[in-house]
């Protein structure tokens, strides 16, 4: 790591994972990994299910304290931080949760001004009009007087994106967000993250099965293996379905039965 | 105004205005554009520029974005913002100098009328289309109680017939929870009425000499009316609300829809065992209520100088069996009354998690209601049979 410069963000990593052992109890799921991700890159994080992707998930960004090791978020060791500087780290990323859980007693439009309320002084008017700005990024403006019991799974989650990007945080944390979308929005939910990482420049870590959203946005993937409790490959996923000679990495990039394995 | 004082902060203000005459004016960003840095400057600049659109027409705004070192989505939309109030105005609007890599996100939101929804208007409900729809869910509310006692009683006698294919180890567990984890509960609160009720009727009492009754006028009060009442209302604050919440949830969560999909009658499933569990711990749970209140009463009664035997004595010619029963009877139909209410109540949960707690707060305070008017009924029924 560079340190002669004291800008950090240019020469720290957006997320620095050094020897994170993640884990329930006694039940490690995942031993000593080391990895790191780029700013303004699109980092997915793939695997079967059940290897303990969203528990890996769930431990970057501090909702789970780690095992072991250290995980960094721009140069800022989120695993050991607390009170304030704690709060500081957790309002410079934004999380998308599998299930979306918006809260249901609100309508989509204050699921998404309810951080900015919190953390900004801008008034009532000023955060309405960002939070629509952020609905009509996953296509939802017309839907901002909706509660979310009334809107479908796949709309859900996109407001949860909207609401994770309320903050416009450098880093957006995304489990599993095309899972259960149509095509087409599937299609639109990438260009708007390859826009976002492009133009503003904003870091996506994305858990994900959806191999050709994978192959459309993804700048570096990790696989992570249950077995292995580990990561098994790195890299651009297209190089490594195409040449990857690891027989568990061929099979999830070209999407081999089980039984034709053996 | 002063819009280029710095705003709260120590840094610099983010936006400038300034006016080079009366039909131009310049916005001028620098640095950091983002949700936390536009925090009252905007509402500044806003404010700038109503003021100045309202000296006249054709009036041109200048925003200057060359000095701006990083513009997130929050500083978007404040270009957007501005673009409006102009756009509304009639007057001119020009971005100059704004980084080529920002202008495709600008690009997103066109047309940006689209961000500015005309407010909807609420209709207001007069009185009488108010009180229209209200007597409608009342009518609604009765309806679905009726359906739902029907399919209840269609299924309690299915479970009669087929008493194998019932939920025993469901049943077990919700009398476990609304019995034998309620006995502490029941117990200290029929304790304290036994007391309360006994020292209440001997301050009275005491005026005319007449402490000795006081034994026989507790335990009839207790066995006939406070003993199923109080344990009615505990069992309806634990376990119509804790039905309520689990069938809630279940409904919620599609649990309910998969049964009714695979072919099963929630109602038989879900309901049939808890209301069981409600029939059998009631009279129980009262019984025992009933026990600890005159035992209470008896110790309360000691204190004005009534001995043990005197108090047993005196119950005994005033309360017979059928008292007893009639108490028991009724705290069984307390039993159907709570634990149905709370299961429909569950049945009847919307969506969401507030969904949730709202039915369980509908739970007891239609079990109370209900508790109130079975005992109402009840007492009618016993003036006039005399049981």
């Amino acid at each position: 790591m560079d340190m002669t410069n004291n800008n950090s963000s240019n020469t720290t990593y957006a997320i620095d994972v050094q020897n994170l052992t993640v884990g329930y109890g006694s039940n490690v799921l995942m031993k000593d990994l080391n990895f790191t991700v780029n700013n303004g890159e699109i980092f997915v994080i793939l695997g079967g299910s059940g290897c303990g992707k969203s528990s890996l998930l769930k431990n970057l960004f501090g909702l789970y304290q780690p095992l072991a090791g250290d995980v960094l978020i721009e140069g800022q060791n989120i695993t050991a931080a607390q009170g304030a500087e704690r709060q500081k780290i957790m309002t410079s990323f934004g999380v998308m949760y599998q299930q979306g859980a918006l809260f249901g007693s609100m309508n989509l439009l204050e699921n998404v001004t309810l951080f900015m309320e919190e953390y900004t002084e801008l008034t009532q008017d000023q955060m309405d009009l960002l939070a629509r700005c952020k609905l009509d990024l996953v296509g939802l403006l017309p839907y901002e007087t909706y509660m979310p019991s009334e809107i479908s799974g796949g709309m859900q989650k996109r407001a949860a994106i909207a609401r994770a990007m309320a903050l416009d945080p450098k880093i957006l944390f995304l489990d599993e967000p095309s899972a259960g979308l149509d095509p087409i929005t599937s299609a639109d939910l990438d260009s708007t993250i390859l826009d976002l990482s492009k133009n503003l420049g904003i870091t996506f870590v994305i858990v994900s099965h959806e191999l050709a959203s994978i192959y459309a946005i993804a700048d570096k993937v990790i696989m992570l293996d249950k077995g292995a409790k580990g990561i098994i490959a790195e890299g651009d996923p297209k190089v490594l379905r195409d040449t990857s000679t690891d027989p568990r990495v061929h099979q999830f990039f070209n999407r081999i039965m089980s039984k034709d394995v053996a | 105004m002063s819009i280029s004082a710095p705003i709260s902060s120590a840094e610099p203000p983010v936006a400038v205005w300034s006016q080079t005459d009366g039909n131009n004016a310049k916005i001028s960003l620098m640095g950091k554009i983002n949700v936390y840095s536009l925090g009252g400057v905007w509402t500044q600049i806003r404010a700038a520029q109503n003021a100045w659109l309202k000296q006249g027409a054709s009036q041109s705004l200048v925003l200057d974005a060359s000095q701006i070192s990083s513009l997130d989505g929050a500083g978007i939309a404040f270009l957007i913002g501005v673009e409006e109030v102009q756009q509304k105005a009639g007057g001119k609007f020009e971005i100059v100098g704004l980084d080529a890599r920002y202008q495709p996100l600008l690009k997103e939101f066109d047309p940006i009328s689209n961000l500015f929804p005309v407010p909807a208007v609420i209709p207001k409900r007069s009185f009488i289309v108010s009180t229209g729809m209200a007597a409608q869910n009342l009518i609604d509310d009765a309806r679905g109680l009726i359906t739902f006692t029907g399919h209840l009683t269609a299924d309690l006698v299915w479970s009669i017939r087929n008493i194998k294919q019932v939920r025993w180890g469901d049943f077990v567990n919700a009398a476990v929870e609304a019995g034998i984890n309620a006995l502490p509960i029941v117990g200290l609160v029929s304790f304290l009425i036994g007391v309360i009720l006994s020292f209440q009727a001997a301050i009275g009492m005491k005026q005319f000499g007449a402490e000795s009754f006081v034994g026989p006028l507790a335990a009839l009060g207790i066995v006939r009316e406070m003993g199923p009442l109080i344990t009615a209302i505990l069992l309806a604050g634990r376990s119509s609300a804790a039905f309520a919440a689990e069938i809630g949830t279940m409904t919620v969560n599609s649990e309910v829809d998969a049964l009714v999909s695979g072919g099963l009658s929630p109602i038989r499933f879900l309901v049939v065992p808890r209301v069981l569990a409600g029939i059998l711990v009631m009279p129980i749970l009262t019984l025992y209520a009933d026990i600890i209140s005159i035992i209470a009463s008896m110790f309360t009664m000691l204190a004005y100088g009534i001995p043990f035997i005197n108090f047993y004595n005196g119950m005994l010619a005033a309360v017979d069996i059928e008292d007893i029963s009639s108490g028991l009877i009724k705290a069984t139909l307390f039993g159907v009354v709570v634990s149905a209410v709370g299961c429909l109540r569950g049945m009847q949960t919307g969506t969401g998690a507030a969904a949730v707690g709202i039915s369980a707060t509908r739970a007891v305070v239609s079990s109370i209601v209900m508790i109130v008017l079975v005992d109402g009924v009840f007492a009618f029924i016993s003036y006039k049979t005399g049981f």
